[in-house]
């Protein structure tokens, strides 16, 4: 698209975006780290996604901080508007996938000074699903790749089907032996962080297509996590 | 949905090319017949050798605001213009194609320019109150029409037309004051009175704000809104962010030619014309 004749808006705006794949970075690296705290059973890689949390807190800071000065002062239209817009938007959604990071990091904490028990790597091929999820929504941000980011808003039926599926397995582990229920419970609630960043990446994908089309995505997503309750 | 069409097109048809329709919004639906008030096909407006617009074709809807935009020397003034007919008062202006008003022919030959200027009104750039006091600035319109029996007939008249204008509480006490006397933003009011105390259906703009300050076009913008309700107004403005706020519908024209119309909202968040895209993000060079 050609440049705004006051260039400085042009720079505003890339700068905008530039700090929202910025932040998406560190998102993606927070649900990383956090997973691999949980499979590792690293106590100080999870102390340190804990720490690293307030970074994603002060990006979307810096997000919102730019993006009213945007609205402010240059009155955004059209394609200009969906740009500040869908940065705010997805700002929201990588804040949310950052504290559910922290929130894995947490119980990580409490699941290495128990036993160690199998599941965790069905929760980890869960997680890196969920990851790659989110990687591939970061890059169709960056690239305004609208079809990349229709893959990714159909491909969350994965993480939910790994969801119900991940449910059902620990409900058996708990039954069998009900000495494991507390930390069975614990990877419960991170299947379900997982689950959830996974739906904040579906939210981003369709914030994407609206900042390249201007339109919402027109049908409902089918849905697979009915069965293990939302 | 109230709709809002360009005449002859189909929806969101990309134009390319002199002779092709303007792109419509894919909200926009068509208007029904009682719905236009102004209806243009294929207008071509030629300044001696030059051809200043191209087969301009739109419908125009009744009780409604409608923006023009474009860059200067767009045409859409040069439209705006055809619609009372003052492109005849300019030497060497043809204009081809048909206007109606109403489904009546604009153009056509019983049709007195004079008269239909009393039904279409039009409200300038730079305020321009006859120089007569506040009242005799809008008892004149109906006076030379004939339109008051008496005194009284007058003065209801001129008190409707300053209350219409929102200027009846700031000049009650004044009216035998001269109109130049006034503020600016006062004078446009007070021509805007001017304008509707002869009755007009339509009422056209060209750029009413733009010699005023921001709180006198803020007062200029709600009296156009509350007259949308008895009027069909058409607005030229260079300020998208003044189209944006008092329009319904939006004409984008360029080089002579309209572009894209749609729903004002529609316009301003999902244009579908590079062209128009351009324009309103401020990316034309």
């Amino acid at each position: 698209m050609a440049e705004h004749t006051v260039k400085a808006f042009t720079e505003e705006l890339d700068a905008l975006t530039q700090e929202v794949a910025r932040m998406g970075g560190l998102a993606e690296a927070a649900v990383n780290d956090a997973l691999s705290a949980v499979v590792r059973r690293d106590t100080e890689l999870a102390q340190l996604v804990m720490q690293r949390d307030a970074r994603i807190d002060a990006a979307q800071r810096e997000v919102e901080k730019r993006a009213i000065k945007l609205f402010a002062l240059r009155q955004p239209m059209a394609s200009d508007l969906r740009v500040v817009l869908t940065a705010w938007r997805i700002a929201g959604e990588l804040e949310r996938v950052g504290d559910l990071a922290k929130n894995i990091a947490k119980r990580a904490l409490v699941l290495n000074q128990a036993e160690p028990i199998q599941l965790t790597r069905s929760v980890d091929r869960m997680g890196k699903i969920a990851s790659e999820h989110l990687k591939q929504v970061l890059d169709a941000y960056a690239n305004k790749d609208v079809q990349a980011a229709i893959a990714v808003w159909n491909g969350d039926d994965n993480i939910d089907a790994h969801y119900n599926s991940l449910f059902r397995e620990l409900l058996t582990y708990m039954i069998e032996d009900p000495r494991t229920i507390s930390s069975c419970a614990h990877l419960l609630f991170i299947a379900k962080n997982i689950e959830r960043i996974g739906d904040h990446g579906t939210n981003i994908a369709e914030y994407i297509h609206f900042l390249v089309t201007g339109e919402e995505i027109a049908t409902q997503r089918p849905r697979a996590d009915v069965e293990a309750g939302d | 949905m109230e709709a809002f069409s360009a005449a002859g097109s189909e929806r969101g048809v990309v134009s390319s090319g002199m002779m092709s329709a303007p792109v419509v919004s894919a909200q926009a639906g068509s208007l029904t017949d009682a719905q236009i008030k102004v209806s243009a096909r294929d207008i071509r407006v030629f300044y001696g050798e030059k051809q200043a617009l191209f087969d301009v074709s739109i419908d125009i809807p009744d009780r409604s605001v409608t923006a023009f935009i474009g860059p200067s020397g767009c045409g859409k003034t040069t439209f705006l213009r055809c619609i009372n007919r003052m492109n005849d008062t300019i030497d060497g202006c043809r204009v081809e194609g048909t206007l109606q008003i109403e489904g009546k022919d604009a153009y056509a030959k019983n049709v007195d320019p004079v008269i239909l200027r009393t039904r279409v009104g039009m409200v300038f750039q730079k305020p321009n109150p006859f120089p007569k006091s506040i009242y005799e600035n809008v008892a004149y319109g109906p006076r030379i029409h004939n339109m008051a029996k008496s005194k009284a007939d007058m003065d209801v008249i001129v008190e409707n037309s300053l209350r219409r204008a929102g200027l009846w509480d700031e000049v009650k006490d004044r009216l035998q004051q001269p109109g130049t006397g006034l503020s600016g933003g006062q004078q446009q009011r007070l021509v805007i009175a001017r304008t509707v105390a002869v009755n007009p259906d339509v009422i056209l703009m060209d750029e009413p704000c733009s010699a005023l300050d921001p709180i006198a076009t803020a007062k200029i913008e709600e009296l156009i809104d509350e007259m949308r309700e008895n009027y069909c107004i058409i607005i030229v403005t260079h300020s998208m962010a003044q189209a944006a706020r008092v329009s319904q519908k939006t004409a984008f024209f360029h080089m002579g030619k309209l572009v894209e119309t749609g729903q004002t909202e529609e316009i301003f968040t999902n244009p579908r014309d590079t062209r128009t895209q351009d324009y309103i993000t401020g990316r034309f060079g």
